[in-house]
């Protein structure tokens, strides 16, 4: 269990996955990659394959947000596993809406 | 590859074509440049009419009113960018019908959605209000921060759980090294440069990223073989060159996604209409297996995709740009991108004003003003717009079968390279000579030019059904 921070980065202890916080809520929570709770970027990984329930797979550029909308996690490099905090699976959430200028 | 077939569609675009340029001047010295880079012949005859000069041509841009102090001059920019866009619109006109070049045919491009929209110069922030030149604890940093949603990863990336505005984004980039910010905006898809000096380098302004198999060279009058251009691009840059496509004499389908349209359908009508009247357009759902489908069938058929995206966009919907390229015969897949398709820079994005300080502009101004300034309007957009238009029909003309990719950054950088002067000295002496030809003239004070479409722009997916209906059953 941890207290994530916006701009906080982590990495998958079994897959290539690499996520950053985007926003979240300050209380303790398990964030997992593959069924297995996320690490720091300098951790070291574990060996083993993601748990079948979890190895949906993540996509690099894709932004995962919990069934509240309280914590989002833009996904930094993409790997095998599934995210899921808490136990529940992390979904896509759609792209940005373009600017009308820039 | 010992294949010829493969061989000749690697080599220049233009090889084995000669372009004849009547025109002399900085104009269509870039017009040279172009078509020689391309591989044409391009070799200048002898009495041609003498191009505009390039402090007037700042002017008649509308780039002169736009940069500066908003209660201060209009400043000059002692490189000759808008002579570049009227190059490029030369070089298109030497290779196909339809387009008119001279004087402001390409540089009016640049100042035209600063007159439809009204927008005005503000020194150290962009004419459209999202990028801002801010100092950090080594050197400037341009940050633009165009969609809603980078507001919403701007906690995320200056580690900080405060609401965020300019003002936290002024005091906590002020402190912090410049590298460490553009790792993490790069990661975050933040569009953030460096305002460092312009490069003496001479990175090329496009590359063949893929070859496929080529058809017979094209005639450069069209006749009934009318080329099919699917343009898959939005705001500025992509559209533009899917317009200047359009005045050529192809037929352009614009394809939007139903749950993302252009997002300049939201801003000034008149300016959408501008770089998108003439085209059909077509709106799918890229989130199902149909729309998918739908797309996939239109750019089977396409002789040009235009496209706009980080590579990963396409390829995460199954579409592989590459592939592509090696199963159709003759096709031409422009990529615009902010800084490339090569890893790592294939991640990053750029809009216009970003991509200007990039290039360098913001340092050079520095350097002949002592001001923090933005150059133009989003600069890098319409000018890497008409280069691709030029790519591209350099190569459809030439029988395609090449993916040719192109950068606002290495667009950008290539028309600042072009008659750099060697030393701080003669820049410098340049710029109080044009300035001064500016005031001398009265063009110092031409605002943004009055450019308007002749037509509407169609409504989104107001063309889907007929245009699969024309593709046949298949789709």
């Amino acid at each position: 269990m941890k207290t994530l921070k916006a701009g906080t980065r982590l990495k998958s202890a079994i897959c290539d996955t690499e996520v950053m916080v985007i926003r979240t809520r300050p209380a303790e929570m398990l964030l997992c990659c593959g069924g297995i709770e996320m690490i720091a970027m300098d951790g070291g990984k574990s060996a083993g394959q993601p748990d079948p329930a979890f190895a949906q797979g993540t996509l690099v550029g894709k932004r995962y947000v919990d069934e509240q909308d309280t914590t989002e996690l833009l996904c930094t490099k993409g790997g095998k596993g599934s995210l899921s905090l808490d136990g529940q699976v992390l979904a896509v959430k759609q792209a940005k809406a373009l600017p009308s200028s820039d | 590859m010992a294949d010829p077939v493969m061989a000749a569609a690697s080599a220049a675009p233009l090889a084995g074509f000669r372009v004849g340029l009547d025109g002399r001047g900085v104009a269509s010295d870039y017009a040279r440049v172009l078509l020689a880079s391309l591989g044409a012949d391009a070799s200048p005859r002898r009495h041609g009419m003498p191009d505009e000069h390039p402090a007037l041509a700042w002017c008649r841009s509308g780039l002169m009113a736009l940069t500066g102090q908003r209660d201060g001059a209009p400043q000059m920019c002692p490189l000759p960018l808008a002579s570049c866009a009227d190059g490029v619109v030369t070089a298109l006109a030497g290779i196909g019908d339809g387009i008119a070049a001279g004087a402001g045919s390409g540089s009016r491009l640049l100042g035209v959605r600063a007159n439809i929209a009204g927008l005005r110069r503000n020194g150290a922030i962009s004419p459209g209000g999202s990028c801002r030149l801010l100092p950090t604890a080594d050197r400037l940093l341009a940050v633009n921060l165009a969609r809603d949603d980078d507001w919403r990863s701007v906690p995320a990336w200056l580690e900080t759980e405060r609401q965020a505005d300019w003002a936290l984004v002024e005091e906590r980039v002020a402190g912090a090294p410049s590298a460490a910010l553009l790792e993490r905006a790069r990661l975050l898809g933040l569009a953030v440069a460096a305002a460092n000096p312009p490069e003496h380098s001479a990175a090329p302004w496009y590359h063949i990223t893929a070859t496929g198999t080529p058809r017979p060279p094209r005639p450069r009058h069209l006749r009934g073989d009318v080329p099919l251009v699917v343009d898959l691009s939005s705001l500025w840059a992509g559209p533009l060159c899917g317009q200047l496509l359009h005045r050529l004499g192809a037929r352009v389908v614009k394809v939007e996604s139903e749950r993302r349209l252009d997002g300049a359908r939201s801003g000034p009508a008149a300016f959408y209409d501008l770089l998108n009247a003439g085209k059909a357009s077509v709106r799918l759902d890229f989130t199902s297996i149909r729309g998918r489908e739908r797309l996939r069938c239109l750019i089977e058929r396409a002789d040009i995709v235009i496209e706009a995206s980080r590579p990963r966009a396409l390829r995460q919907m199954g579409i592989d740009a590459e592939n592509i390229m090696r199963t159709r015969p003759g096709l031409t897949w422009i990529s615009i991108t902010g800084h490339g398709r090569e890893e790592p820079q294939a991640g990053w994005i750029a809009f216009g004003d970003d991509a200007g300080v990039g290039a360098g502009l913001s340092a050079l101004m520095r350097d002949v003003t002592g001001e923090r300034l933005i150059c133009g309007d989003a600069i890098g957009d319409p000018l890497t717009g008409l280069h691709a238009a030029l790519a591209a029909w350099s190569s459809y003309r030439s029988g395609g079968g090449r993916l040719l990719a192109l950068s606002l950054d290495e667009v950008l950088k290539h028309c600042v390279r072009f008659a750099l002067p060697d030393s701080a000295d003669a820049l410098c002496d340049r710029h109080d000579r044009w300035h001064r030809l500016a005031l001398e003239s009265g063009a110092a004070k031409l605002a943004p030019p009055k450019v308007r479409a002749r037509a509407k722009a169609r409504p989104s997916g107001a063309d889907t059904e007929t245009v699969f209906a024309r593709l046949g059953h298949r789709c």
